[in-house]
């Protein structure tokens, strides 16, 4: 009851935040501008509609994450509204896992309203609007889930500003983990060479969550891959969570 | 003797800058408040107050010493489910109206009759006309009010109060005084801190004052004033200049307004005996006042004493 009703006002907050309106809006307007590159496709029209479509869902949900979530804990310490929550029968277990779940609420709600508008899309430039084409959205969903908790996690040690930017880079470098094994193995230099195995196991490996050329261009997808996908955005983040709650149980306001 | 709040030998210390400087904010802080009374918790900018109240919510944990709320630990939600806090010029989520406020805050209190719980308290503050309002449009007045409502929507038996009459005007002042009459009258206990001196000599049954994190002055306001005695002023009319003159020498200071004359000595045996001098000599009495510092006077003088220590 009490981290439902977190989750409530985490939700309300930011849905009446201009920042995610404004990143609809941009959102939107990317979608639409499929239309109007059409004629510029060259016969690729249907595969570039549709990863264009697919590319800016997860960057309006990467981005709201970002910045939404980049100032979750800090906004609630800086303007002391968590002294009025801190001070009921509330524990602070119940205040982050109210905070995550209120953000993943409000990313279901974008990638939702995003997901029709791209529909929409699909119809309207009389592209093949298949089902398979909700995967890659669903993957975006549970990337997400571990970008969320990464930002919960900044926010609850840094500013709303360094937050974000850490949470980005975070999320950027997590896009090339592979890169970074393999940094490891070239590499001649042994500092590198352990920096590079470090970030490895340490940063989340989020390119497994893209999928979208797979389905575009039709491939094969083992269903297990995604499960195990699933799987691992659940544990990561859960692990991430536990480690902002631990902080946040001693800290001092 | 029930207590509401007991500290024992509280610290509390921070480390700031970049060579880790070590400040104290609580010295051995040694405090009770006992169950049904208006304290009072007085103190300049810096002395400790928030960081007490902090302690007793269970947002800061002490360095070393031992905090007990309602005969139990600030840190369980069990305990803070008792609790009131109105924290220092309060900033509250604007996005939602009052009612939604209340509503959220009456979740985290677990409460199960949350509308007539609502309805009853802003009919309290008086803001059942602004329910449907967000709380961006609230003056400082109604933030104030909505933050007393939020305090004492469960019913708390302990309200903590940090600053309540900050930022209010006169009439705010009064409205908030009321309220905390009121809850005295219910049998709670309130414990306030306030830089407005003139509230606590209203309000409080007992005071305590913090400075530099130690605990100066703590008891009965009207026996911490008694102690505070200055002198005693005796008016008289119809004395002849000579006599004015002859008495001017027992008083350290004289105020001379048409027939009156008022003369202040330091010590009781003094005014007794210039009174009836004054008497034989043809005066009258017009008044006999044993004079005592106020709270303020006595306030800035224990904080000018800790300072030149």
């Amino acid at each position: 009851m009490k981290i439902l009703a977190i989750v409530e006002n985490t939700f309300k907050e930011a849905i009446r935040d201009r920042i995610l309106l404004v990143l609809l809006v941009i959102g939107f307007i990317a979608i639409g501008s499929a239309k109007i590159i059409k004629p510029l496709a060259l016969g690729e029209e249907a595969k570039i509609i549709k990863d264009l479509g697919l590319a800016t869902i997860t960057l309006t949900a990467v981005l709201t994450t970002i910045l939404i979530g980049g100032k979750l804990v800090y906004k609630e310490v800086e303007k002391r509204t968590i002294y009025i929550m801190l001070a009921k029968p509330v524990t602070r277990y119940q205040f982050i896992i109210g905070k995550y779940l209120g953000l993943v609420l409000v990313i279901f709600f974008t990638i939702t309203i995003m997901t029709g508008g791209y529909y929409l899309m699909l119809s309207l430039t009389n592209t093949e609007a298949t089902l398979s084409l909700l995967l890659p959205i669903l993957m975006t969903f549970f990337e997400v889930l571990i970008i969320i908790a990464l930002a919960l996690f900044f926010s609850s040690i840094a500013t709303p500003i360094t937050a974000s930017l850490i949470t980005f880079v975070v999320y950027f470098i997590s896009n090339f983990t592979r890169d970074l094994k393999a940094l490891a193995q070239i590499s001649p230099s042994v500092v590198v060479k352990a920096l590079a195995n470090f970030f490895y196991y340490l940063l989340p490996n989020l390119a497994n969550f893209n999928i979208r050329n797979l389905v575009i261009h039709n491939a094969i997808i083992n269903p297990a891959t995604i499960l195990l996908s699933i799987l691992y955005a659940l544990i990561y983040s859960a692990l991430v969570l536990c480690f902002a709650a631990l902080i946040f149980q001693r800290k001092d306001f | 003797m029930e207590l509401a709040i007991k500290t024992e030998n509280l610290c509390k210390h921070y480390y700031t800058g970049f060579f880790t400087k070590k400040i104290r904010a609580l010295d051995n802080l040694n405090l009770e408040v006992k169950v049904g009374e208006i304290f009072g918790f007085l103190g300049p900018n810096g002395a400790g107050k928030t960081t007490t109240i902090k302690i007793l919510l269970g947002l800061t944990k002490p360095s070393s010493g031992k905090a007990l709320v309602l005969e139990a630990t600030p840190t369980s939600a069990k305990t803070r489910r008792r609790i009131g806090f109105l924290p220092e010029a309060p900033y509250f989520y604007d996005h939602l109206t009052a009612e939604e406020f209340l509503s959220f805050c009456a979740q985290l209190q677990g409460l199960k009759n949350q509308k007539i719980a609502i309805d009853s308290i802003l009919t309290v503050v008086g803001l059942t006309t602004a329910r449907k309002v967000q709380l961006r449009h609230f003056s400082r007045g109604m933030l104030q009010r909505i933050g007393i409502a939020q305090a004492l929507l469960a019913d708390p038996e302990l309200v903590i109060l940090d600053e309540p009459m900050g930022g209010l005007d006169p009439i705010g002042r009064k409205e908030i005084r009321d309220v905390i009459i009121g809850l005295k009258e219910q049998g709670k206990t309130i414990f306030f801190s306030t830089h407005i001196l003139s509230d606590v000599e209203m309000l409080c049954s007992r005071v305590g004052i913090l400075i530099n994190g130690k605990l100066i002055t703590v008891g009965v306001l009207n026996e911490i004033l008694n102690e505070s005695f200055e002198n005693i002023e005796v008016t008289i009319k119809g004395l002849k200049p000579d006599a004015i003159a002859q008495f001017q020498r027992n008083a350290w200071k004289t105020y001379i307004a048409e027939d009156k004359v008022t003369f202040y000595v330091s010590q009781e045996e003094e005014a007794y005996f210039l009174l009836a001098k004054a008497q034989a000599c043809g005066g009258k009495l017009v008044s006999f006042l044993p004079r005592r510092k106020t709270l303020e006077e006595h306030f800035i003088r224990e904080v000018a004493k800790e300072s030149k220590k």
